[in-house]
């Protein structure tokens, strides 16, 4: 597990060195038929489960859909619940392109979002242009640094990255029961919700779609941000010194060393730009869904995260399409549930072979009858 | 805070109940990574297993075959698992996320169609504890280890049989040159593929005992997602460990330990201050990142671990 | 992944009571002629229909209704807290005739929902429409259905406090203990309640409380049961869903006495569960879609307690003297005419 070179090379996404962005869109698209045929087969495999509970396979995924894509407002809807998962599956994502498995994006996400929650809150008086950098400012470095002690640890004293980044993940849920229960950014709420203080207007993310046009959608400025982070880790890796640098580690400290980099310093640096954007993840969902930090707000985006990344193949516009496709799952599959009776937890089946699938590519290469050309060991350019 | 709550006799009982199910989880995945195949269905696999011990206790009333359908139902996991990593080359880390994600939505969806109302049945066959009456007098140590349970002893005893296995025998040897060096493995008529789906099935029904230990040997009930992560500390506690049976047995151990504190130390007070419980929730925690950084650093995992092994026929 | 790695949800048994003046005013239902079928939307929180507490509880309360009035229900499993909105607004859209939000966990979710859709009828279980800045906003279209769970513990407690004054059967320590999930006030009023009587009735009695840190890991409540009968407990009540099924085994194992929480447990572990401190959420919720038909349903708070049979006690086992069992009707009674006010505070932490 130490080394993982391999995770960060599954695909065809993930060979050229320095793609621009529309040969990423071009290589995804492209590499291609594989994610959606992988979704395909999975679906097929799902639908046999969903016959075998005893119910229609057709009217399952029409509500699947439906409930996803039926409406301006389900689609808006799709997009809130992609938001996290694209920061968390980058936070996953730019670890596994350095060789590093960041299983810790909850952790990074839950302390990013207690930090924006408790500047949000403790300089709520402060005018938005001034409150809502100080809160941005603060849910990346509260991720950074959590991911920042992973990396530390590892350059150090060479703490495999596994063990501390599931460690940590424990560790923040319960430090995060004593702030919000019975410490010291618990707020007096309603009947013992165990909660932060209310974050300062300046400090809400605004809902960008009018109610004339979309109504009641929740769908906020998050967005944005979140697309930034996307052209910011393509343009991170692929377009600066630093990336090529931290790719470089990727590969292993020989490679590394042969460009005259100190990998110590890299593992740390990484994990913090990990770590920066899973805690840009919480401080959105902060500041653009609830308004303030509940307790265990977040039981799972940082660990579908590692979905997201691995379907999207580590690449920037894969992340946002596996985002988008579980998104879909999780608000669409709300609604099968009212609809057509089936259980949540099917839709969890559906996914795990959605994942299954693309993980054994080969099975699907070999139906597409393509040659898999992949290398054992990824060249650095 | 006293000593008897540090190190008290039943501090140490508790530790030894809590650190089995991680144990045999880390004693799985040392089993499948010293073959060269990462397996983080570990989870997913003790998670069944808990799951379909209980079925079949409850359906046969047999405890016998309710620990073979335990371990066959981790066997199984596993058995996906090492199809698609060994022969479809898959990415083992994503296959591995699926079939965790895969073994909770089947279990709570399962449980909740056979149980949901009522929950497990409260007349389940169970694993006893062992109770060693000779030891009944002797302080400290009958409260220790007097009443745990058999599958407590039956770990400790997979730990040394498989410690030797490894590193004592030919065949073990055989196992580890897979996961360090493949092809050299091959060229002297070593079955890599063979070796390694062993590898993977035994890693799932390890992790799946552990899975039983809960369900069958401690709780004599399901509920949904019982195992808590427990898979995931066990790989934590591999790696802690250095791929070796001793080594995470002993890893598993410091985590338990701390686990035990977190129960014992409830209601302390140091210098005046009473610990707030919730804070005490991360001492496992806290205390295997300290032991890590502390005493373990660096650990090197097997040379071909996590890669697909092509055969020449195949590249 | 979900709860693989998900951690102690605040889920299982969490409750909010208040105190409960009925501010809101009965309201006609005239969206709904009788003859014609309601719709009903159930939504749970994170804990899941299978967490055999509040949520499951609600879920047999939809499912009784569905059998035995006219109305048509169905439920969503919410897998988030981001989830509550969507899941509260898809049902209001689809021109639900009530939509149910369980846990207090939905408050503000509830609020936000029910003042954009005004015309749609709502109820939350333990908890009330709450603004942005976490104030209490009662709404004409919501009602909120309380619980007072210290009741519940206070009548538990005094049967477990009998027997433990009289040594009855296995319990032979004079010592009592209770677990909860977290520290979080939902749980500590029920045991706040299971205490106050402890001292009440037996004041001599030693009493122990702990938490497992989590609802959702057996073996985490098993060991601080063991730790608890280590320390001469004979009678264990549970506060902590599915963890505090752990905590009923382990005195199932040592042959001591379990209290159940929330639905009747007895089933659990028979001879060792001696009664449960019920809170009977399927019945007010039964009952809202009933009050929703029949053009009875009170927006605001409606309290289920000792007077109305929204709380109680479960079976209780053969093994409990008949004097502990008047004791605790007798309980029962006594709240119910306001002679006795369980306290909501826990004293031995």
């Amino acid at each position: 597990m130490t080394q993982l070179q391999q995770p960060a090379t599954t695909g065809p996404g993930t060979e050229s060195p320095a793609p621009s962005v529309g040969q990423l869109t071009f290589q995804w698209a492209a590499g291609p038929a594989i994610p959606v045929l992988s979704v395909a087969i999975a679906l097929v495999i799902g639908a046999v489960f969903v016959l075998l509970s005893g119910n229609d396979p057709v009217a399952a995924y029409s509500a699947l859909v439906q409930g996803a894509f039926g409406t301006p407002y389900d689609i808006t809807e799709t997009l809130v619940s992609a938001i996290p998962l694209v920061l968390t599956g980058l936070a996953v994502a730019v670890a596994f392109r350095t060789g590093l498995f960041n299983i810790g994006a909850q952790g990074q996400l839950l302390v990013g979002a207690l930090a924006a929650g408790w500047a949000g809150a403790q300089f709520a008086t402060l005018p938005g242009f001034l409150l809502m950098p100080i809160v941005i400012l603060l849910g990346i470095t509260g991720g950074a640094f959590y991911g920042g002690i992973v990396g530390l640890l590892k350059a150090l004293r060479g703490v495999n990255e596994v063990i501390t980044t599931i460690m940590l993940n424990y560790t923040i849920v319960f430090v995060m029961h004593w702030l919000l229960q019975a410490g010291p950014m618990t707020a007096q709420n309603a009947f013992g919700t165990p909660a932060s203080t209310p974050i300062g207007a300046g400090a809400r993310l605004p809902v960008i779609i009018p109610n004339e046009l979309v109504l009641f959608s929740r769908l906020h400025a998050g967005i944005f941000l979140a697309a930034l982070a996307v052209v910011v880790f393509w343009f991170l890796l692929w377009r600066t010194p630093l990336g090529y640098q931290l790719r470089a580690v990727g590969l292993g400290a020989r490679a590394a060393a042969q460009a005259g980099i100190d990998p110590a310093l890299h593992m740390v640096l990484v994990m913090a730009i990990a770590g920066g954007f899973a805690g840009l993840g919480g401080m959105i969902e902060v500041s653009g869904v609830f308004g303030r930090v509940y307790d265990g707000f977040s039981s799972s985006y940082g660990f579908d995260a590692i979905a997201v990344a691995l379907l999207g193949k580590n690449s920037p516009l894969g992340i946002v399409f596996a985002a988008l496709l579980f998104g879909a799952f999780v608000h669409g599959g709300a609604y099968m549930q009212s609809h057509a009776g089936i259980s949540s937890n099917l839709v969890a089946i559906i996914q795990a072979f959605v994942l299954f699938v693309i993980a054994a590519e080969t099975l699907v290469r070999s139906l597409t009858r393509r040659r898999h050309g992949r290398k054992p060991v990824e060249a650095i350019a | 805070m006293t000593w008897e709550m540090l190190v008290g006799a039943s501090v140490l009982a508790a530790t030894l109940r809590l650190a089995t199910p991680i144990a045999l989880a880390a004693l799985g995945g040392t089993m499948s990574e010293r073959s060269g195949v990462v397996n983080i269905a570990l989870e997913g696999s003790m998670l069944v297993g808990c799951f379909f011990g209980v079925v079949v206790a409850d359906r046969s009333h047999n405890i016998w075959l309710a620990l073979a359908a335990a371990l066959l139902a981790g066997l199984l996991l596993a058995a996906l698992h090492a199809y698609a990593s060994i022969t479809l080359r898959a990415d083992q880390i994503v296959s591995g996320m699926a079939l965790n994600i895969l073994a909770l939505g089947l279990t709570t969806y399962l449980d909740y169609e056979m149980y949901g109302t009522t929950g497990t049945p409260s007349d389940l066959v169970a694993v006893p504890d062992l109770h060693l009456t000779f030891l009944n007098g002797i302080p400290y140590v009958g409260t220790a280890i007097g009443d745990q349970n058999w599958i407590v002893w039956v770990g400790l005893l997979l730990v040394a049989a498989l410690q030797v296995f490894l590193f004592r025998t030919v065949l073990g040897l055989r196992w580890r040159a897979v996961g360090e060096h493949p092809r050299a493995a091959e060229t002297v008529g070593v079955n890599v593929r063979r070796m390694r789906y062993a590898a993977v099935l035994a890693s799932g029904a390890l992790a799946a005992l552990g899975g039983a230990y809960l369900s069958l040997g401690v709780a004599h009930s399901f509920t949904d997602g019982m195992t808590g992560g427990r898979g995931f500390i066990g790989l934590a506690a591999m790696i802690f460990g250095r791929w070796t049976p001793v080594g995470a047995l002993g890893a598993s151990l410091i985590f338990g330990y701390g686990n035990a504190l977190s129960t014992s130390l409830q209601g302390a007070t140091v210098g005046g201050v009473r610990l707030p419980v919730q804070l005490l929730g991360t001492l496992p925690y806290i205390l295997t990142i300290l032991a890590v950084a502390g005493f373990v650093g660096r650990s090197r995992a097997p040379a071909a671990d996590g890669l697909p092994y092509e055969t020449e026929g195949h590249a | 992944m979900k709860r693989i790695l998900a951690f102690s949800l605040l889920a299982a048994t969490i409750v909010a009571s208040c105190a409960s003046t009925s501010t809101g005013t009965p309201q006609a239902s005239g969206s709904s002629p009788t003859g014609q079928h309601l719709k009903i939307g159930l939504v749970t929180d994170i804990g899941g229909l299978n967490d055999k507490s509040f949520n499951s509880l609600a879920d047999q309360g939809r499912q009784q209704a569905q059998a035995q009035l006219l109305v048509v229900t169905s439920v969503t499993e919410s897998k988030q807290q981001a989830d509550y909105v969507p899941n509260l607004t898809k049902y209001a859209q689809d021109k639900n005739d009530l939509v149910i939000g369980v846990g207090f966990l939905m408050q503000n979710a509830i609020w936000k929902v029910a003042t954009q859709f005004p015309n749609v009828k709502f109820a939350i279980i333990d908890g009330a429409p709450t603004d942005d800045a976490g104030a209490v906003k009662n709404l004409p279209n919501v009602a909120n259905l309380f619980f007072k769970e210290q009741e519940a513990g206070y009548i538990v407690g005094v049967i477990a406090a009998t027997m433990a004054k009289n040594k009855v059967g296995a319990a032979i320590h004079n010592t009592v203990c209770s677990m909860g999930g977290l520290p979080i006030p939902p749980v500590d009023r029920y045991i706040a309640g299971y205490q106050d009587a402890v001292k009440t009735v037996s004041p001599t009695t030693k009493i122990l409380n702990g938490y497992s840190q989590d609802f959702v890991d057996q073996q985490k409540g098993i060991e601080i049961g063991k730790s608890h009968i280590a320390q001469g407990c004979d009678i264990l009540f549970q506060v902590a869903g599915g963890s505090g099924l752990g905590y009923i085994q382990a005195a199932k194992a040592a042959g001591v006495y379990a209290i159940g929480v929330d639905a009747d447990q007895a089933a659990v572990a028979p001879g060792t569960v001696i009664t449960s401190a019920l809170k009977k959420v399927d019945v007010a919720v039964f009952q809202t879609i009933r009050s929703v038909r029949l053009g009875t349903f009170k927006a605001g708070d409606n309290s289920f307690n000792a007077t109305n049979d929204g709380i109680g006690f479960g079976t209780v086992d053969a093994i409990v003297p008949a004097d502990a069992k008047a004791a605790a009707t007798q309980a029962l009674a006594d709240i119910a005419s306001g002679k006795i006010t369980p306290k909501d505070t826990v004293q031995v932490k």
